[in-house]
């Protein structure tokens, strides 16, 4: 079966033997992009050897070592900061895929390094853009082999699993593929063995379940440099809706109980999930969402923004995740640093109406501004407000 | 069985004769089977490239104010005031085939939009909607070109 997708031209064979693949997204139509502009492979080869020969990536052409050739292109993921297409870049600079943050963090605390700024990533990187007061310029390798303090040597052996390019721990609560497709390929609860029949979707509705293949499955212990599995999930806990509650974010033990019912990329901005594009040396430096985000203080109301312009970014997300029909016209919330939450919207009578990304849900955001809270203005950490606003209480 | 001592010496196969004749044998098979491959190379046809060109069949069929879809073609042919007005409806962000819209056209991919006219309303396109070549011929048929 030949296939001559609009944006190459070329006729290609994959749909003889993969004619039953889903489509991988509406963004991302067969008929266009046919298979071998993503995936590499022999186009023309009906032996399955040799036509997945020069495949990319193997299943996944959106790991790192081949990214750039699978999904960039300046008219795809690799275009301008400006055009907010420079998805590859920012997510090759994130602390989620340089694990800097990690890495600096443990080699200060084992002599390793004078002071906790990032020098060394999984790889290496440069950033000819700065344009945070913390961004860097570059960062050099991880090499173990150069480590000489036994706990960073400990920590390269046991603790490198849950970065952007690292292959996942075993096991159905890990299950994620490397590169985009860790976030956006929706894997959780899959069991994922090498050769097991695969999926074929991205998305940007992405499951508090997808974050939770790396962030909620256990801690990595400074002790002993070890991981240490959640012993309080009861048997495979994920996809369950019961077990919401329980299996939602702990990071470090710290579960706010509050949100529970959102998904993490509802709060959290692609800027915060997939970097700024700039290299940082902590999380602390790119992640900035509080609750006061979208509840305001004693003082004031959260920021919004009135869409204006069709080519708004909001438009675009919102386009892409259609939970919602946002317009020209709307008012959105935006955070401090102007990113849209654009699943954040103002309706009739003020009232602001969130709206799941991955649930479709819809949740009133109660304003702290005229409510009977009693918070005190220079106190806007959450655990302030888990004082009184946690599932217990 | 006689041995190879007791056959007259006419009918002896001798090894020199053996192995000569089977490294012929092997180079002929060899030969047959490159020149079969060359003949099957020589003769493979490409897929042939999508026409450039379409005859959409007599101009009276397309009444005045009409909008058609022409899905082989990848168009929409339009009957204006003016005349015949035919807009490609590949997108020129990324060649997904763009949807008729109330205000135009819209890509169902990735979200651009378009006037009437074919004009970049909204992104990620950052051109227009690409005109195509309409020519009425003489016997009323109405000839699309696509190139």
């Amino acid at each position: 079966m030949a296939l001559t997708p609009t944006l190459t031209g070329q006729p290609e064979y994959c749909l003889t033997c993969h004619a039953d693949l889903p489509e991988i997204s509406p963004s991302h139509p067969v008929e266009t992009f046919g298979c071998v502009k993503c995936h590499g492979g022999e186009r023309l080869a009906l032996d399955a050897d040799l036509a997945h020969s020069t495949m990319r990536g193997g299943q996944n052409p959106s790991d790192f070592s081949v990214v750039e050739a699978s999904c960039g292109g300046s008219d795809c993921h690799s275009g301008s900061a400006g055009q907010d297409r420079d998805h590859i870049h920012r997510v090759m600079t994130s602390v989620q895929a340089t694990y800097a943050g990690a890495i600096a963090g443990v080699r200060y605390a084992f002599g390793a390094q004078p002071d906790q700024t990032a020098r060394l990533g999984i790889f290496a990187i440069d950033d000819a853009q700065v344009t945070t007061s913390t961004g860097l310029t570059s960062l050099a390798a991880f090499d173990p082999a150069t480590e000489t303090a036994p706990p960073v040597i400990a920590f390269a052996q046991n603790c490198l699993n849950c970065h952007l390019a690292a292959d996942p721990l075993p096991g159905a609560d890990y299950a994620r593929f490397t590169g985009c497709a860790a976030c956006h390929t929706p894997t959780a609860g899959m069991d994922f063995q090498p050769n097991a029949p695969t999926i074929h979707r991205l998305t940007t509705a992405i499951p508090y379940t997808q974050c939770n293949t790396c962030h909620n499955r256990g801690n990595y212990s400074l002790r002993d440099m070890q991981f240490h599995p959640r012993t309080d999930l009861y048997g495979r806990s994920i996809e369950r809706p019961d077990d919401r509650l329980q299996d939602y974010y702990q990071p470090i033990g710290q579960f706010t109980k509050c949100e529970w019912e959102l998904d993490c990329v509802d709060c959290h901005t692609r800027g915060e999930a997939m970097g700024d594009g700039d290299i940082h040396s902590h999380k602390l430096e790119i992640q900035y969402v509080q609750c006061r985000t979208c509840h305001g203080t004693l003082a004031e109301s959260p920021l919004t923004r009135t869409i204006a312009d069709p080519n708004d970014v909001a438009l675009r997300l919102a386009f892409l995740n259609p939970v919602l029909d946002l317009k020209v016209g709307d008012t959105i919330m935006v955070t401090e640093k102007g990113e849209a939450l654009w699943n954040v919207r103002q309706r009739p009578g003020g009232r602001f109406e969130m709206v799941g990304k991955a649930t479709g849900a819809r949740y009133t955001v109660p304003l702290v501004k005229g409510s009977a809270c009693t918070q005190k203005l220079d106190q806007q950490e959450s655990r302030y407000c888990h004082e009184c606003h946690a599932v217990q209480r | 069985m006689p041995s190879n001592a007791d056959m007259p010496n006419g009918d002896r196969l001798s090894r020199r004769d053996f192995l000569s004749l089977t490294t012929r044998g092997l180079l002929s098979l060899s030969g047959l089977l490159g020149l079969g491959g060359l003949i099957r190379f020589l003769s493979y046809r490409p897929d042939p490239a999508p026409p450039a060109q379409f005859d959409l069949g007599l101009a009276a069929n397309y009444p005045p104010g009409s909008r058609t879809e022409l899905a082989d073609a990848r168009a929409l042919l339009i009957h204006t005031p003016n005349g015949f007005v035919a807009y490609s409806t590949i997108c020129p962000h990324l060649g997904c085939r763009v949807q008729p819209a109330d205000d135009g056209f819209k890509c169902p991919c990735h979200g651009s939009r378009f006037d009437r006219q074919g004009a970049v309303l909204n992104g990620p396109a950052a051109r227009p909607l690409r005109i195509l070549r309409v020519e009425e011929q003489a016997d009323g048929h109405l000839i699309l070109h696509t190139d």
